[in-house]
């Protein structure tokens, strides 16, 4: 009986709730944190990993040990948590991996359809309407379970400037200043509320993104192989937007410099010995 | 081919006239008929080519582009407006009917604060140039326009150019040709009067009068 | 309306140095007698170290190219890696010959230097070059297409030789192709020519005969 209204996602329970998407948006608030903190000077984007560990091989992931600026980012994204989905928008997600990457693959498409047929880089808010159409489908249409990911969306447009995002599995999104997705959400938005200032640098906006991190997540110090970190700048040369995917040194050098952690070179990719965080190990490979 | 068409940007305006002939070979049936469309608060076209071709393509562009606006609370921007006017002439061209349409498109881009004015044909050509002619203003004007435009042109200025064009296509072909003719910039698109002896000064002490009706709804820029 | 890769006019070439290789185009973009634009680049790059250009019919040039940065695009997404210029030689052709029954009026010519691999550590510079249905050819030496494409067999069989440094080479593409443009009608009106090595790029804008 009590599975009555559960089973189904497109069915509603008689208190007029989705079970199924509130179970979605349950097992998100379980994976790694997302935090993004905006500024006038750009965007910073740090992400928890969960898939950690020294048995892990790295090269052999999604983007592996990569990064970079501009077109470099392309060559291997972050890997795990942050995503390049077109030159102007950076995304970090929280939730199902599997689904996650289809959800990139969606939207970087999008983006390219749009600047086929308009030569432009496609608007970060009709990139995010874009995919939420789409994740709202998955609550209506029969028979598919909802996408188990909510995303950060990071970007710059030439109409209003840096943007931040946040979308959920119901396909509901929204603007922020300053945001976080994944575990100890609510926790680590209480502390941007404290700590926000609207003209800070972007400098001040990296440090706020990575101290908050700290603070929510479980471990003590912070370094490369637990964390994803990118920003979302203007190039000051040609005014374009310009990604930055940190590579594992580059994190460490400034986690070191914030006095936050990070991983000496030697140390690099030998990690915890189980995936640290919110999530039970079960979930490990699954929700992310 | 009966048509003629200018267009011309400046330091922060960009003008568009056109003929106002239409009729059928040697025959004139009309000589008020306005080939200039406005398809959004800063962006307008000046057309010619194969007539009912040249309505019903029109008509197709300005209503993507209201679509465009209602959707996304946002004008195309002109880059972007030309890109996709091109895709649809050149994805016509190898269709089984091609639209055998000429235009030219200006615009105002309120990003940048910057005309645009672009050169297209049936096509899918697309020039991004700062003067531009189309149909006989193609013989007979643009060493005109290649003499006497210069960076950065004062409107004044660019009405004087447009009128030697014009003046050169009336003594120059055999056709007769009225003109009309618009600007735009930054307050949008507006109605020029070509037969009063300064215009731009009417324009700036009476805008409203040169008001041109624009199929988009205008939303005030967001601050 | 005459042959349509003759609509526009327009000219490109490509030339193989030491270490290096050259592509070089005109700017002209007309309706077959009157010019148009003194601006339009028919040359593009893909990434640092591979360039392309698609003389011919103008539309096309357009429609190909957005056509192309789409699949690059989502091949660099997809692969985690740069095309190699010999992969997108292959794109490129692929891409013509799906049109083979109405195709793109375009001949294209590709320059770009492969990057080292354990395969291939001293990988050689590269140059191609279609036909409008997509037949590649790799010449050794040069590569010409467009209106003034026999000019310029001419002119560079004159001036070319092989194993060409950097500077040289900029200098011989840069008097190939503005000497072949003088010649031709439909192609001319400036030319811009890029000089691609290992470690940079070097883009110069030529001035020619405005006539």
């Amino acid at each position: 009986m009590a599975r009555r209204y559960d089973s189904r996602t497109t069915i509603f329970s008689p208190e007029g709730r989705l079970f199924q998407v509130e179970y979605a948006m349950e097992a998100i608030s379980h994976a790694g944190t997302v935090l993004a903190v905006l500024s006038k000077e750009g965007i910073a984007l740090a992400a928890e990993k969960k898939v950690t560990g020294k048995l892990l091989d790295l090269s052999l992931a999604p983007g592996g040990q990569m990064g970079g600026e501009g077109n470099q980012a392309w060559l291997g994204g972050g890997g795990e948590k942050i995503f390049l989905l077109n030159n102007n928008i950076l995304a970090g997600l929280a939730g199902i991996t599997s689904d996650a990457n289809s959800l990139v693959n969606f939207s970087r498409n999008a983006a390219q359809q749009h600047l086929f047929t308009y030569d432009e880089d496609i608007p970060v808010e009709m990139l995010v309407q874009r995919l939420c159409d789409m994740k709202q489908g998955y609550t209506q249409f029969g028979g598919l379970r909802p996408f188990g990911v909510a995303l950060l969306y990071v970007g710059w447009d030439s109409l209003h400037g840096f943007q931040l995002y946040q979308s959920d599995p119901s396909g509901n999104y929204s603007g922020w200043k300053a945001t976080c997705i994944g575990a100890n959400h609510s926790s680590a938005t209480s502390l941007l509320k404290q700590d926000y200032k609207d003209d800070l640098t972007l400098e001040e906006a990296r440090s706020l993104c990575l101290k908050t991190m700290s603070k929510t997540m479980d471990s003590t110090k912070l370094g490369s192989e637990k964390l994803e970190f990118a920003t979302m700048t203007l190039d000051p040369k040609t005014k374009q937007p310009l990604a930055k995917i940190y590579r594992p040194n580059e994190l460490d050098a400034l986690l070191r410099q914030l006095e936050l952690g990070g991983t000496s070179d030697d140390q690099v990719g030998v990690g915890e010995a189980t995936g640290g965080g919110g999530g039970d190990e079960g979930n490990v490979a699954m929700s992310t | 081919m009966g048509d003629c068409s200018f267009g011309i940007t400046g330091k922060d305006f960009v003008i568009l006239a056109s003929d106002m002939n239409a009729g059928r070979g040697i025959i004139k049936m009309k000589s008020d008929e306005n080939k200039i469309r406005a398809l959004g608060p800063h962006l307008a076209m000046a057309y010619g080519g194969e007539t009912g071709d040249t309505e019903q393509f029109t008509d197709y562009v300005e209503r993507n582009m209201r679509l465009y606006h209602i959707r996304n609370h946002n004008a195309l921007l002109p880059p972007a407006a030309s890109a996709w006017i091109r895709r649809q002439l050149a994805q016509s061209l190898r269709s089984r009917k091609p639209y055998a349409v000429n235009l030219l498109l200006g615009g105002f881009d309120t990003t940048t604060s910057l005309p645009h004015l672009y050169w297209i044909d049936y096509l899918g050509t697309k020039a991004d140039i700062p003067y531009a002619a189309h149909g006989f203003g193609m013989y007979v004007a643009l060493s005109t326009m290649d003499k006497w435009w210069f960076e950065g042109m004062p409107k004044e200025k660019g009405v004087e150019l447009l009128r030697k064009c014009i003046n050169e296509v009336q003594s120059r072909i055999v056709v007769q040709f009225n003109f009309n003719c618009i600007l735009i910039d930054a307050d949008g698109v507006h109605q020029l009067d070509l037969s009063a002896s300064d215009p731009i000064a009417d324009l700036s002490r009476a805008p409203e009068k040169a008001e041109v009706e624009v199929p988009n709804p205008i939303i005030a820029a967001p601050a | 309306m005459g042959s349509p890769m003759e609509y526009n006019g327009g000219s490109v070439v490509a030339m193989v140095g030491k270490d290096c290789v050259a592509i070089a185009t005109d700017l002209r973009l007309g309706q077959q007698s009157i010019g148009v634009a003194y601006n339009f680049d028919k040359v593009v790059a893909v990434n640092d170290k591979l360039y392309y250009g698609l003389p011919g019919l103008a539309t096309d040039v357009y429609s190909l190219r957005e056509h192309l940065r789409f699949r690059v695009n989502m091949y660099r997404m997809k692969e985690e890696r740069e095309i190699t210029p010999k992969t997108f030689t292959h794109l490129v052709s692929s891409s013509l010959y799906e049109k083979r029954f109405g195709p793109w009026f375009i001949e294209p010519v590709v320059a770009g230097l492969p990057q080292p691999t354990e395969l291939d550590p001293h990988p050689k510079p590269f140059i191609s070059t279609m036909d409008t249905i997509g037949c590649i050819t790799t010449p050794k030496d040069f590569a010409v297409a467009g209106t003034a494409a026999d000019k310029l067999y001419g002119a560079a069989e004159g001036l070319w030789e092989p194993d060409l440094e950097p500077d040289d080479l900029f200098e011989t593409i840069s008097q190939t192709l503005l000497n072949a443009v003088d010649r031709d009608c439909l192609s001319g009106w400036g030319a811009i020519v890029h000089v691609i090595t290992q470690d940079k790029v070097v883009t110069r804008r030529l001035r020619s005969r405005m006539d």
